[in-house]
């Protein structure tokens, strides 16, 4: 579990740095990003595999990186942690593929569960992308994949 | 019944204190209506019966002024043939022939055959009774008319005609004179004036009415119909001044005059006005009933049609008051959706710090020593006591949310009568602990409705909740569901006390509530509320006459 690379995006930094630290005491190892230009220069330069994501913020919002995200990276799992309630929000966010939407105050125990459930669907999602790998015979790049 | 939140009764009240406001229109319209058809009714009925009086006494007038005029003409002739009779007698006879009395009975029996003429004298210049034929020879043989007023007068102008008086036999009488060409001698004729009084009795002068004749002096020469002796004072100085042919109208009697016998006397006809306007009175009278009669029945319609009317205004009008408070219900609905909404965000994020900043807490004591710090579980308690309140007004804020669901409902087939079992489902434990049973009363043939099943299901168990708490304890649920018309209608029906004026008034709005804090936030019947805007149909809450109350669910049909 403490392979996973985590990145944790919000405009409140306390929130943030508290919540890395708190995942941390769980053995889960984060990145933080203050606001979307700051997550989307994260992801390309470290490709995480969980961003735990705000959508409402200053500059580039949350639903503007989703959108990158998705396109360049359709690997990373996404999970929405917001304070807007919008179900507009909700079924777009749902609609561009995010993991969960949580509705802020989210306890972070909850957050830790969904953690986990995302690092499993990759996991699996993974596997059976190595075993479709090695069905066609690239052994190789399915056994790079299960070590990944 | 204890619920959280509502509109339904600002119109309840503003209905009460309009209730005099119809009242009134209805007593105005009332008014309108008779002053604008029963007043020209009466004031028309008034000006013709005028006008017809007026026309009715103008024709009595004239009735009566020819009637006096055809009887002048008889009576002067009568008058004027007595007078040539005698007349002739002097050109025809000498005074030595009819001094001798076997001639003077001649004349009177050939002169006599009407028996108008009671007797007959001739009279010398000097005034000697020289010959008389009649029932006074005794009394008039030998008498000497030299100083009696009228031989002088029949001296000087050729002839004379009498006032008239009663004879011996109490039969009126008057006298004719007349002399000879040379105005050397008179013959004398006494004559009776029954015709006169025939000839009056005869005029329809209707009852009340009368008909004499006065001499210049007003003095009564034929009795008066009515049996009256003299004239009134009044009538002496109205007839007497004036003794044309005229037609007076007094208040109570019309005269018409004609003067006979060349002056001498006057003919009077008089007629009673109000008796001979009998007929014209009872028309009157017939009239006015009709015009009563009419009015009545103007003022039933009126009145009928004005109640229906102003009803219908009523009924329009808090129709419109009802439409209009829902309006502003869903227009207020609205902007709290779109504060909730915003305050809800803003307020989500310093709750996460917080429960964040408290987690971080919790789990930073558990590297502490527990026995080196002194309320270790003080904080422990405090930080629970954070977090549970934060999930607390979380929960709030996540409500309120729910007034903003815009446009991104799902829309799908349901059968409503499904989702209400499977929603009271949901409730079915809570209900059996309560003791409480519901029952169904399901239309099966409902029309289809596309809608959003979640967000209905969420309206649906506010209601059941608020039904559940409002009974408390032993009672019954009976939910109905039926088609009418375009709209799928269902009711939820409970046992419970019902709902208070105030509730009723505030049931819709946000926070309102009767539970205890730990029980309701008051935003369930108001989200209830923005979510059957946001469907298209309705909810609305009344008492049940039965008692509890009845909330009624209304959706589209499709």
């Amino acid at each position: 579990m403490n392979d996973i690379k985590i990145l944790l995006v919000d405009d409140e930094e306390d929130f943030i740095r508290t919540l890395s630290e708190r995942l941390e005491m769980r053995d889960l190892k984060s990145n933080t990003a203050f606001d979307g230009e700051q997550a989307i220069s994260i992801v390309n330069d470290q490709e995480p595999d969980i961003i735990i994501l705000d959508l409402k913020m200053p500059g580039i919002d949350g639903m503007e990186v989703l959108r990158r995200v998705r396109k360049s990276y359709p690997n990373i799992q996404v999970i929405i942690q917001t304070g807007h309630g919008n179900d507009l929000d909700e079924s777009e966010a749902r609609q561009l593929g995010v993991f969960d939407y949580l509705k802020k105050p989210v306890d972070v125990e909850l957050l830790v569960e969904r953690i986990k459930a995302a690092a499993k669907a990759m996991k699996l999602k993974d596997s059976m992308a190595a075993a479709a790998f090695a069905e066609a015979g690239e052994h190789d790049t399915a056994r790079k994949m299960m070590k990944g | 019944m204890k619920i959280c939140s509502g509109t339904v009764s600002l119109k309840s009240l503003e209905m009460k204190s309009s209730g005099s406001y119809y009242a009134w229109q209805k007593q105005l319209f009332v008014l309108v209506v008779i002053v604008v058809s029963v007043v020209p009714l009466i004031i028309i009925s008034w000006t013709a019966s005028d006008y017809y009086k007026k026309s009715w006494l103008q024709k009595t007038s004239l009735e009566l002024s020819g009637l006096a005029g055809s009887r002048k003409e008889i009576i002067d002739l009568f008058l004027n043939n007595q007078e040539n009779l005698l007349s002739g007698f002097t050109n025809l006879y000498s005074l030595e022939y009819l001094r001798v009395q076997r001639n003077l009975e001649k004349l009177f029996r050939a002169m006599n055959k009407s028996g108008v003429i009671v007797d007959l004298g001739v009279i010398d210049h000097r005034g000697r009774h020289l010959a008389y034929v009649g029932p006074y020879k005794s009394q008039l043989a030998d008498k000497n008319y030299a100083a009696a007023e009228w031989f002088g007068e029949v001296m000087q102008s050729g002839r004379y005609v009498s006032d008239v008086f009663s004879g011996y036999r109490n039969e009126p009488h008057f006298v004719a004179a007349v002399t000879d060409p040379a105005k050397s001698w008179i013959l004398r004729a006494t004559i009776n004036s029954e015709l006169f009084h025939s000839l009056l009795a005869s005029a329809e002068v209707g009852p009340g009415g009368d008909a004499y004749i006065i001499n210049r002096a007003g003095e009564l020469q034929t009795p008066s119909l009515l049996g009256a002796k003299a004239l009134s004072a009044e009538e002496l100085a109205m007839l007497i001044s004036k003794n044309g042919t005229a037609v007076r109208l007094t208040e109570k009697y019309i005269y018409a005059t004609v003067p006979i016998n060349k002056g001498d006397w006057t003919l009077v006809l008089k007629t009673d006005i109000n008796t001979s306007l009998a007929e014209f009175y009872m028309a009157r009278k017939r009239d006015m009933l009709i015009i009563a009669a009419a009015s009545l029945i103007i003022l039933v319609v009126a009145i009928l049609l004005v109640r229906s009317m102003v009803n219908k205004i009523e009924e329009a009008d808090k129709k419109r008051m009802a439409m209009n408070n829902r309006m502003r219900q869903v227009e207020k609905m609205a902007l709290i959706g779109r504060l909730a909404a915003s305050v809800a965000h803003e307020i989500n994020n310093p709750l996460q710090i917080i429960t964040t900043q408290a987690g971080w807490v919790d789990e930073l004591l558990d590297d502490e020593d527990k026995k080196q710090l002194k309320n270790y579980d003080e904080y422990r308690d405090s930080i629970n006591k954070i977090r549970g309140n934060v999930k607390r007004a979380g929960e709030i804020t996540h409500r309120l949310l729910g007034f903003s669901k815009s446009n991104g409902y799902e829309r799908k087939e349901i059968d409503l009568n499904q989702l209400i079992e499977d929603t009271a489902a949901l409730l079915a434990n809570e209900a059996k602990a309560h003791r409480i049973t519901l029952r169904y009363f399901f239309e099966q043939s409902l029309m289809r409705v596309i809608t959003d099943a979640s967000q209905l299901q969420q309206v649906f168990l506010n209601i059941l909740n608020n039904a559940i708490d409002a009974i408390g304890q032993d009672g019954v649920i009976s939910i109905s569901t039926r088609s009418n018309g375009g709209h799928i209608i269902a009711e939820f029906a409970d046992s419970g006390p019902g709902l208070s004026p105030d509730s009723i008034k505030k049931l819709f709005d946000p926070f309102y509530t009767t539970k205890s804090p730990d029980k309701g936030t008051g935003l369930g019947l108001s989200i209830s509320f923005s979510i059957m805007q946001r469907l298209g149909g309705d909810i609305k809450a009344e008492n049940r006459k039965e008692g509890g109350s009845i909330f009624t669910v209304m959706l589209p049909a499709y």
